[in-house]
């Protein structure tokens, strides 16, 4: 290489050093066309969830006009461009078939779509919250706090919790009066049943990813910035919020992606086995609705489930993608 | 050898006393079950209640019940059931082995597939067959359970008329009405629905890890040498590879039994799952606080067996 070369080289470097870790992995991320197609399904899957309810015809649930297509004795209605195939290819009236109990299965999707979305998003708010909090404690004292809290974790790991998850929302859904409950100061309606059932998954699901958060933490520790900051006389939270956690929020954000994916599939199957809250359409309850009737109505078991395999691949692959774009060495 | 497992079997019953310990408070403590079941239920007299409660030993404190109910399920005595008093032995009778066949059924074959296509998968890396594998797994993870069984369902029931929809015996006469055939043809969609679901998790895991293993030094030493290449794979990769997977197994074996409600549900199966999901929502405590423990003790010596084969497997755990 000549000294030219050399300087010029050096320039772009110098230039180049403007560019941070985020825009370095967002880089590696865009080459990536199947997480990409992931970040898509997401995007999408929240547009129609914030979006959605202006472009359905029927209303939500509660109201009575969901049911409008029961009083036009359309009941378990097969998709309105399947019947009579070719021939009415472009009606579109019932996209996905009407239900069982003759609701619009496609107006009742779209509807779902926000509840799934707000489980999967608060699962994961507690959930990570839960184990930042306790790996991080377990990971940076050690000592008997740790091994106190690992055994903690590992009982969680080692009970069969889907049947713990299912007897806790049975009980606690008993108690439950008004099917909404409202934020007071922002007056946002949310609703209770599926609220419930959110903060038992989570209750549920902390434990292996506080051992991750645990493992990145004992990692980070031994590294020397970390001593050289304690020589400088720093304290502990300043070492976990400053140095620490900015470290492993790459980590944090790849595994908040696969349990958002976790928990919209969970909590489909709590739905689906009559535990879910019988106010709010999510896609496990319509599946849960419809199961009786299967045999005849199976567009509206069918329609619910792609959309639920459709939104958790998506989560997946994103999770994927951004893991290889984080830590490329991981790659195999 | 035999001293590990003696000490692993020790090491087992804390645990289950934990867990019993921790479901028996949750459900007891979550208020007296006979009030929870009596809520939006006509007025009963007090003196019936009382009555009830005597029956059921309610009326004690909740330590007292949780040592009677201990005691009696040492001596495999699960209680009475809150819905007209029939022992749960008998609710839970003949269905714990319909559960066991299914579980063992899905388990042995998921190894069986798993393991070769892991192993080629890893050979042939970025082959077509490996990029089809591991897309499909992926695919696999984010699959609902019991939507794929109800779309088997749909298609091999209702429309081909091939395989029995639900139960694990008797109903039409698909398969020439012989009994054995009979209960294989009810085996074949549950189990090919747990199958397929651990199958992702499986393949993807020993993939990864006979791709690390192939790299390393021993194997190349093996390959100069000029050994056979079934010989590298099967004698010196595999054993290496496998160990990870072991251990994991131990986790996917609780899953697959956890996972059973949901099968058991959507294949109308005559099991332990499906029992505990019927106790469940009609709040019977005795008979979902009897399941929770069996399942529990199945998921420990799960467990337990995964830990012996991975001693045989990896002598070096021994020493330690």
């Amino acid at each position: 290489m000549s000294l030219n070369q050399k300087e010029t080289s050096k320039k772009q470097e110098v230039k180049r050093r403007s560019a941070s870790q985020w825009a370095v992995a967002w880089r590696r991320f865009k080459r990536n066309k199947v997480g990409v197609f992931g970040l898509i399904i997401v995007i999408a899957v929240f547009l129609v969830g914030v979006f959605g309810d202006f472009f359905t015809s029927y209303p939500a649930r509660p109201n009575p006009d969901a049911y409008l297509p029961f009083y036009k004795g359309d009941v378990r209605k097969p998709p309105s461009w399947l019947e009579n195939w070719p021939k009415q290819i472009l009606n579109w009236t019932y996209p996905f078939g009407t239900s069982a109990i003759g609701t619009d299965v496609y107006s009742d999707m779209i509807h779902g779509t926000k509840y799934t979305l707000y489980v999967g998003v608060v699962v994961t708010l507690i959930t990570m919250a839960l184990a930042i909090i306790i790996g991080s404690i377990s990971g940076f004292y050690g000592g008997w706090v740790d091994n106190i809290l690992m055994r903690i974790t590992e009982i969680f790991l080692v009970f069969p919790s889907l049947l713990f998850i299912l007897v806790f929302v049975r009980i606690f859904t008993l108690t439950v009066g008004d099917p909404f409950w409202t934020i007071p100061i922002i007056n946002l309606q949310i609703p209770a049943g599926l609220t419930i059932v959110t903060v038992v998954l989570a209750i549920f699901n902390w434990a292996s990813n506080a051992r991750m958060v645990r493992g990145e933490f004992l990692r980070v520790r031994e590294l020397e910035f970390i001593e050289a900051e304690k020589a400088l006389g720093a304290s502990n939270t300043r070492i976990i919020f400053r140095h620490v956690l900015p470290n492993i929020l790459s980590s944090i954000i790849v595994v908040s992606s696969l349990t958002i994916a976790y928990a919209i599939l969970i909590e489909a199957a709590v739905s689906f086995l009559g535990f879910g809250d019988v106010n709010t359409t999510t896609w496990g309850q319509l599946l849960q609705e419809n199961f009786a009737d299967v045999r005849v109505v199976w567009w509206a078991e069918f329609f619910p489930g792609l959309a639920i395999l459709f939104t958790v691949f998506g989560f997946n692959l994103l999770g994927d993608g951004l893991s290889d774009a984080f830590n490329p060495r991981l790659r195999d | 050898m035999f001293r590990y497992v003696v000490r692993r079997l020790l090491y087992m019953i804390p645990v289950a006393v934990g867990i019993s310990i921790i479901s028996f408070i949750t459900m007891y403590a979550a208020g007296d079950p006979i009030n929870i079941i009596r809520l939006g239920r006509a007025t009963v007299d007090k003196a019936t209640l009382d009555a009830i409660r005597a029956y059921y030993g309610l009326d004690k404190p909740i330590p007292i019940q949780y040592l009677n109910w201990l005691s009696n399920i040492l001596q495999l005595n699960f209680g009475k059931s809150l819905y007209g008093g029939i022992s749960v032995n008998l609710v839970i009778g003949n269905w714990l082995w319909e559960t066991v066949k299914l579980q063992l059924a899905a388990i042995f074959l998921a190894l069986a597939i798993s393991i070769p296509i892991g192993i080629y998968s890893a050979r042939k890396q970025y082959s077509k067959l490996d990029v089809t594998v591991t897309s499909v797994s992926l695919f696999g993870v984010s699959m609902p359970t019991f939507w794929l069984g109800v779309i088997l369902i749909i298609i091999f029931s209702y429309n081909l008329g091939l395989l029995p929809s639900e139960g694990a015996y008797g109903g039409t006469k698909i398969w020439w009405g012989h009994p054995f055939l009979d209960a294989v043809a009810h085996l074949i969609m549950p189990t090919a629905v747990l199958v397929y679901v651990s199958l992702a998790q499986n393949i993807r895991l020993i993939r990864a890890n006979m791709l690390e293993v192939l790299r390393s030094d021993y194997i190349l030493a093996a390959r100069a040498s000029g050994l056979k290449e079934r010989t590298i794979i099967y004698k010196y990769a595999l054993r290496n590879a496998i160990s990870p997977v072991v251990t994991y197994l131990g986790i996917a074996l609780g899953a697959i039994i956890a996972g059973a409600p949901m099968t058991e549900y959507v294949f109308n199966w005559p099991g332990l799952g499906r029992r505990f999901v019927e106790a469940t929502t009609r709040l019977d405590f005795p008979v979902v606080m009897g399941i929770t423990m069996i399942i529990t003790v199945m998921t420990l010596i799960a467990n337990l067996v995964v830990d012996i084969i991975y001693v045989y497997i990896d002598p070096r755990i021994r020493i330690r």
